[in-house]
C-alpha cells in the first residue's frame, strides 16, 4: 500500500514538473526541464529569448539574427530556410527554434531533436509567443515584458502630435512595388500611431500594388522600407503626391528597416521610428 | 520594308489594329478598373494619371514588347532554332548580374544611393546585358562557329546566374529589390524611357532589316550561305549586336519577362510563311501586341493589385501556341 | 564575259582536314571547261570534302584556281557569281516558300538592300521550270516530300546562272523519271558551255558524264574521259572489283557484284 502511494506522488511529481507547449504547426513538445541549449534560426525568435533575459543559453542562431550585438558572435548555423543540419546537430541544442515555413523540423526531429516552431505575424502573435517562450524558458516575468512593450508602443502612439493624426501614409516595403497593408504587422503598428493605411485590409498584408493606386491615394507621408526602392521623384506622375512634393518620405536604414519588420520585442522601438517620421522629425538623410 | 505578299500585309495590318485596340483598353483601364474614355477627359486628376503615367506605360509596353520580338526573331534565325530566345547569350544573367552589384555596392550608403538615383538601376541592367553578351563572344572566340555561340552563351548565363546568387546570398537585404526586377513590370516607365525604347526599337529593326538577307541565306545552312558570297562573320556580328542592344534595353527599362520573345516569331510563322525581312518586323509586332495584352490584363485583372506581367506573358502566349499545336495534331489526326 | 577557258577548275597539291582528321591528301586535279566531270570513289575517300575545297568553302593547303586565277584573289560577291555549290543535306528551313527559296540562288546579283529585279524573277522561273517545281512554287518548304525538296534546292543552285555548277549528291530522294530530267538539264547547261561537277554515287549515272574524276582515300585515282576503258578499268579497281561495268548499247552500266558465300 505504501509502495503504491509513493509510485502515485512520484507519477504525479515528474508529471508536474514536465512541461507540454503546442508550437504553431500543432504539435505538442514536452520540456523535462527548461532548455540550456538553444539554437534560434528566425531573428524575432532570437530577439524574444533574448528579452526574456535567456540570452546566454543561446548557442547558435542564424545568419539573419542580428541583435542583440553580441548575437553576431555566435556560431551561424545557415538561414531559416537553409540551415546547415551538421552544425546544428553539432552544438547539441536541447531545443530548436525556428519558423514554421521551414521543413527542416522533420529532419532535425527525426535526429532526434525538440524542435519548437513559432512565427509571429502580428501584434497578439508577439504576445504570445513571449508567454509561450517564457513558459519554455521558466522565466516568471513574461507578462511584464509584454507590458512594457506595449506600453512603449502607447507611449509612441501618444507623441504623435494632433495635428499629426490621421495622415494618409502608404508604407512601401519594396520596390514592386509591394505595399504594407492593415493587416500587416507594420500596418497595425501604424494604425495604433493613428495613421490612414491607403491600402486598405481587402488587398491582404502586401499586395503588389498599381503605382497608379498610390497616385490616386494621394498620401501625405511615405515610408520606405527598401533603401534600394525606385527614387520616388523619379517615378512618372509621383512628383505630384503630397508627400514626394512636400518632402514627407522617410527612406529607412537597413537596421531601422530590421526593426520596423521584424514581429519581436522591439516593436516599440519601431513604433518611435514611425511615430518620429510621422510627427515630420525624420528626414531623408538621417542614418 | 512593309511585306509585299498578301497575307503577311493583312498581319501586319492586323496586328498593327489589335495594339490601338489594346492601347485603348490600356489608357481605360488603370487602379479603378476600367473607366470610359469620356469621364477620364473631363477631370483633371484623371488627364494627369493618364498623361503621365498610362500613356507612357502603354506606348512604354508596346516598345519593349517589340524590341523583345525583334530579338527573339534575330536569335531563332540566327541560330536556326525555334527554341532559341533573346536571352540565350547572357543578356539576362549579365542584366541580371549589373542589378545586384548596383544594389549590392552602391545601395550600402545613402551617398551612394543618389549615384545610384542618377546612373539609375537602368543603366547598370543595360550595362550588365551588353557586357553578358560581349563576354559570350570572347568565350565563343568570334561569332564564327554558331555551335560555340550558343554553349558559351548557356556558360555564361549559369555563371553569372551563379555570380548574383552569391552576391544576393551575402547581401541579402538587396533580395527583395532583386526579385522584383526579375519578374517584370512596366510600372516604372515613364515617357523619357519610353522614348528611348521606341529609338532603340527603329534602329535595330533598320540595322535588322538590312541584314535580313543573311538571316534567309542562313536558312540553306552555313555552307550554302558563304557560297552565295555573304560575308557571314561580320553580318553575324552584327546581327549579334543588334540581339544585345535590342534585349538590354528592353531588360533594362521592364526588368526580365520570358516569353515574349521565344513566342512572337512563332506566332508570327504559324499564320504566315515568309522571309526575314517580314518576318522581323511581324515578329516585333506581335512582341509588341503580347506584351502590351498582357500588360493591360496585369493591371485589370485584379485592380488595383497588380500580377506580374511575366506569368501573363506566359499564359497567353503559351496558351494560344498550345491551341495551335492542339488544332494542327486535330487536323492532322483528321486526314 | 570571261574569256573562254579550257580549264575550269585548277588544283595543285591540295590538302585538306576536317576537325584534325586528314581528308585530302595532296590532289592534283585539272576540270574542263564545258564539259561534265563527275567525281566518283567509295565511301569516305573524300569526294564532298573536295567538292567544298574547289567551291571554296574549306580551308586547305596547295592551290585552286577558277577561270585561271586563284581562288583567293576572287572577291566572295564575283566568285558567287559565277561558282555555285550545291551541298549535301544541307539543312533547309520549313517556312520558307519555293519561290522565296529559289529566288536566294539570286543573291550574288543582287545589291544589298535591292528588290529583286526582272532579270532575277526570269532567271527563279526557268530554274524552277526546269525542275518540275513551278507549280508549287507558292507552297512552303515544309509541305513537300523529300524528292520534292532536292528538285528545288536544285533550282536554287540553277537560278545562281553560274559558269561553273558544282553539286554534291544532287539526285538524293530523286526518282528515275527526276534523274532523267536532271540529266537533261545537266546536257543543257554544257551543251552552253556551262562547266559541271557533280559527285554521284550512283554509278552509273557519273558514266553518262564527260570525264571521271576516280578517287580513294583522300587522293586521285584517275582521271579521264568516262569512255576510255582506262577509267572504267580504274573505276572497278577502287571499288575492289565489288563492281562490273557492262555496256548496254553504247552506254555503260555498272552493277553491284555480290560475292557469295563459299560454302
Amino acid at each position: 500500500m505504501k509502495i503504491i502511494m509513493w509510485l502515485v506522488l512520484g507519477l504525479y511529481l515528474t508529471s508536474a514538473q514536465a512541461l507540454q507547449i503546442t508550437d504553431d504547426r500543432g504539435v505538442v513538445v514536452a520540456f523535462d526541464q527548461p532548455p540550456q541549449r538553444i539554437v534560434s534560426l528566425l531573428p524575432s525568435l532570437t530577439e524574444t529569448v533574448c528579452e526574456l533575459g535567456r540570452c546566454a543559453r543561446l548557442v547558435g542562431v542564424d545568419r539573419y539574427s542580428n541583435f542583440p550585438e553580441h548575437v553576431k558572435a555566435l556560431p551561424q548555423v545557415g538561414g531559416g530556410i537553409d540551415p546547415n543540419i551538421e552544425a546544428i546537430v553539432a552544438l547539441k541544442p536541447d531545443v530548436v527554434l525556428m519558423a514554421t515555413s521551414s521543413r527542416v523540423a522533420d529532419r532535425l526531429q527525426g535526429l532526434g531533436i525538440k524542435v519548437v516552431a513559432l512565427e509571429p505575424k502580428t501584434h497578439a502573435d508577439v504576445r504570445r509567443v513571449l508567454h509561450l517562450l517564457g513558459q519554455v524558458l521558466e522565466v516568471k516575468d513574461a507578462q511584464t515584458v509584454w507590458r512594457v512593450i506595449d506600453a512603449a508602443v502607447s507611449a509612441a502612439a501618444q507623441s504623435v502630435p494632433a495635428s499629426a493624426r490621421g495622415q494618409r501614409v502608404y508604407f512601401e516595403v519594396n520596390a514592386g512595388p509591394y505595399a504594407a497593408g492593415e493587416v500587416s504587422f507594420i500596418g497595425e503598428t501604424l494604425t495604433r500611431l493613428g495613421a490612414k493605411n491607403i491600402v486598405p485590409a481587402a488587398l491582404g498584408p502586401f499586395p503588389k500594388l498599381n503605382p497608379e493606386f498610390v497616385v490616386r491615394a494621394n498620401p501625405e507621408v511615405i515610408m520606405v522600407g527598401d533603401r534600394n526602392s525606385v527614387l520616388m521623384a523619379a517615378r512618372p506622375g509621383w512628383g505630384g503626391i503630397a508627400a514626394v512634393k512636400a518632402k514627407r518620405v522617410c527612406v529607412f536604414s537597413p537596421a531601422q528597416a530590421d526593426v520596423l519588420v521584424r514581429p519581436g520585442p522591439r516593436m516599440a522601438q519601431g513604433a518611435r521610428l514611425m511615430a518620429l517620421c510621422l510627427a515630420g522629425q525624420l528626414t531623408e538623410a538621417a542614418p | 520594308m512593309l511585306p509585299s505578299s498578301r497575307p503577311a500585309f493583312t498581319l501586319a495590318l492586323g496586328l498593327l489594329g489589335l495594339s490601338l485596340a489594346l492601347g485603348m483598353l490600356g489608357v481605360a483601364g488603370g487602379s479603378t478598373g476600367l473607366e470610359p474614355l469620356s469621364t477620364l477627359w473631363h477631370a483633371p486628376v484623371a488627364q494627369q494619371i493618364v498623361a503621365d503615367i498610362r500613356l507612357p506605360r502603354v506606348l512604354g509596353a508596346w516598345a519593349a514588347g517589340a524590341l523583345l520580338g525583334l530579338a527573339g526573331a534575330v536569335a531563332q534565325g540566327l541560330f536556326r532554332n525555334p527554341l532559341a530566345d533573346p536571352y540565350l547569350l547572357g543578356s539576362a544573367s549579365g542584366a541580371n548580374l549589373g542589378v545586384a552589384l548596383a544594389l549590392v555596392v552602391f545601395g550600402g550608403s545613402p551617398l551612394a544611393s543618389a549615384w545610384l538615383a542618377r546612373l539609375g538601376l537602368t543603366g547598370a541592367a543595360f550595362v550588365g546585358a551588353i557586357a553578358g553578351v560581349l563576354l559570350t563572344l570572347s568565350l565563343a572566340r568570334g561569332v564564327q562557329h554558331t555551335l560555340r555561340l550558343l554553349l558559351a552563351g548557356v556558360i555564361v548565363g549559369v555563371v553569372l546566374g551563379a555570380a548574383k546568387d552569391m552576391l544576393t546570398l551575402a547581401a541579402p537585404e538587396s533580395l527583395q529589390a532583386m526579385q522584383a526586377f526579375a519578374l517584370g513590370t512596366t510600372g516604372f516607365v515613364g515617357w523619357s524611357a519610353c522614348l528611348l525604347m521606341l529609338t532603340v526599337w527603329l534602329l535595330c529593326m533598320a540595322v535588322a532589316w538590312g541584314l535580313s538577307r543573311l538571316l534567309d541565306a542562313l536558312v540553306l545552312g552555313e555552307a550554302t550561305a558563304q557560297s552565295l558570297g555573304l560575308p557571314l562573320a561580320p553580318l553575324r556580328l552584327g546581327l549579334v549586336l543588334v540581339l544585345a542592344l535590342a534585349t538590354g534595353c528592353a531588360v533594362a527599362q521592364t526588368g526580365l519577362i520570358a516569353f515574349v520573345g521565344l513566342a512572337a516569331p512563332h506566332l508570327v510563322r504559324t499564320v504566315v510563311k515568309t522571309l526575314h525581312g517580314p518576318l522581323l518586323l511581324l515578329s516585333s509586332l506581335a512582341g509588341a501586341v503580347l506584351l502590351l495584352g498582357a500588360d493591360v490584363l496585369a493591371r485589370l485583372l485584379l485592380a488595383p493589385q497588380e500580377l506580374p506581367v511575366g506569368v501573363l506573358t506566359a499564359v497567353l502566349g503559351g496558351g494560344y501556341l498550345l491551341w495551335l499545336m492542339h488544332r494542327r495534331v486535330r487536323l492532322g489526326a483528321a486526314s | 564575259m570571261t574569256a573562254m577557258h579550257s580549264v575550269a577548275i585548277e588544283a595543285h597539291s591540295v590538302t585538306a582536314s576536317l576537325s584534325h582528321v586528314p581528308v585530302l591528301q595532296g590532289v592534283d586535279l585539272m576540270l574542263g571547261a564545258g564539259r561534265w566531270t563527275s567525281v566518283v570513289g567509295p565511301n569516305g575517300a573524300g569526294k564532298s570534302t573536295l567538292l567544298k575545297v574547289l567551291a571554296g568553302l574549306l580551308q586547305h593547303s596547295g592551290t585552286v584556281s577558277l577561270l585561271g586565277r586563284h581562288l583567293c584573289t576572287w572577291t566572295a560577291r564575283h566568285r558567287a557569281q559565277t561558282l555555285a555549290w550545291l551541298g549535301q543535306g544541307e539543312g533547309a528551313g520549313d517556312d520558307l516558300l519555293v519561290h522565296d527559296v529559289a529566288m536566294l540562288g539570286r543573291l550574288p546579283h543582287q545589291a544589298w538592300l535591292g528588290a529583286p529585279s526582272g532579270a532575277d524573277f526570269a532567271a527563279v522561273e526557268q530554274a524552277l521550270r526546269a525542275t518540275q517545281a513551278w507549280d508549287w512554287r507558292h507552297r512552303a518548304l515544309g509541305q513537300l516530300s523529300g524528292g520534292e525538296r532536292q528538285r528545288v534546292l536544285l533550282a536554287r543552285a540553277l537560278a545562281v546562272q553560274a559558269e561553273v555548277l558544282l553539286m554534291d549528291e544532287p539526285l538524293a530522294n530523286l526518282d528515275p523519271p527526276h534523274q532523267a530530267d536532271w540529266l537533261a538539264v545537266v546536257r543543257a547547261l554544257v551543251a552552253q558551255g556551262k562547266t559541271v561537277v557533280s559527285v554521284l554515287h550512283e554509278i552509273s549515272m557519273a558514266l553518262q558524264a564527260d570525264d571521271l574524276v576516280v578517287m580513294a582515300n583522300g587522293r586521285i585515282a584517275h582521271q579521264g574521259p568516262s569512255k576510255e576503258p582506262a577509267t572504267r578499268l580504274a573505276l572497278e579497281a577502287v571499288f575492289e572489283h565489288r563492281i562490273r561495268i557492262a555496256a548496254l548499247g553504247d552506254e555503260w552500266v555498272a552493277l553491284p557484284r555480290p560475292t557469295y558465300p563459299t560454302v
